[in-house]
């Protein structure tokens, strides 16, 4: 069984209302995640909720990413 | 992706046994829905529970009283679930959700149906009901970080 990371992203520095997703790999500081048509930068992860199975449960904060 | 594979990555199932899987799987309906579809209306009435297999939704809240102008709340990706307030309670829908990708796909589950399955399979109703007590929660958290 593959981990699934259910992501709660919160944007800082603009007006987003973020987003909750699953996704198949675990964010890390730096990365670049696209939501909808933006793109963000990783800048902050932490454990919301002990995992559950194969179900990790993460928040990650976002900036968003110079054009 | 085949139905059972989808299922199998959505927190409200995880715990079930693949018997069990796939009595969920025989009362789903799949929908797809382009960008800018309204899925479900707030205020209206509605039993359906709603799994996102694929795409993106928009929840949106109109707040009555002073500021009554409508205010995006949070957007849902895949092996999400939006519907589960008025599943459970019987309510009007408590936002409007809508449609922000094209090619969205949403698993639809009607609420006499759930009912049905978990009555019929206490395991499963159990099961389910906790992890969508914890997906409500995950949820709240969620809304707390935000700081709204």
């Amino acid at each position: 069984m593959s981990a699934i990371y259910k992501v709660s992203y919160v944007v800082i520095g603009e007006s987003h209302p973020g987003a909750i997703l699953n996704t198949d790999h675990k964010p890390n500081i730096g990365d670049h995640i696209s939501l909808g048509s933006r793109d963000f930068i990783v800048v902050e992860i932490v454990d919301l909720m002990p995992a559950r199975g194969e179900f990790h449960f993460l928040h990650a904060t976002l900036r968003p990413a110079p054009a | 992706m085949d139905l059972l594979s989808v299922l199998s990555k959505v927190e409200l199932f995880d715990g079930l046994t693949p018997q069990e899987l796939s009595d969920v799987a025989r009362i789903c309906t799949q929908h797809e829905y382009r960008t800018g579809q309204v899925i479900t209306t707030q205020g209206e009435t509605g039993g359906e529970l709603y799994v996102i297999a694929d795409g993106f939704v928009e929840v949106v809240v109109s707040p009555s009283g002073q500021n009554p102008s409508p205010r995006t709340v949070v957007h849902l990706g895949r092996g999400q679930l939006f519907g589960e307030m008025a599943l459970v309670d019987y309510g009007p829908r408590s936002a409007t959700v809508k449609s922000i990708a094209d090619h969205t796909l949403i698993q639809v589950i009607d609420r006499d149906d759930f009912n049905r399955l978990c009555e019929a399979d206490n395991h499963l109703g159990y099961v389910v009901m906790r992890n969508m007590a914890a997906d409500m929660s995950f949820k709240l958290r969620h809304y707390h970080l935000t700081g709204r």
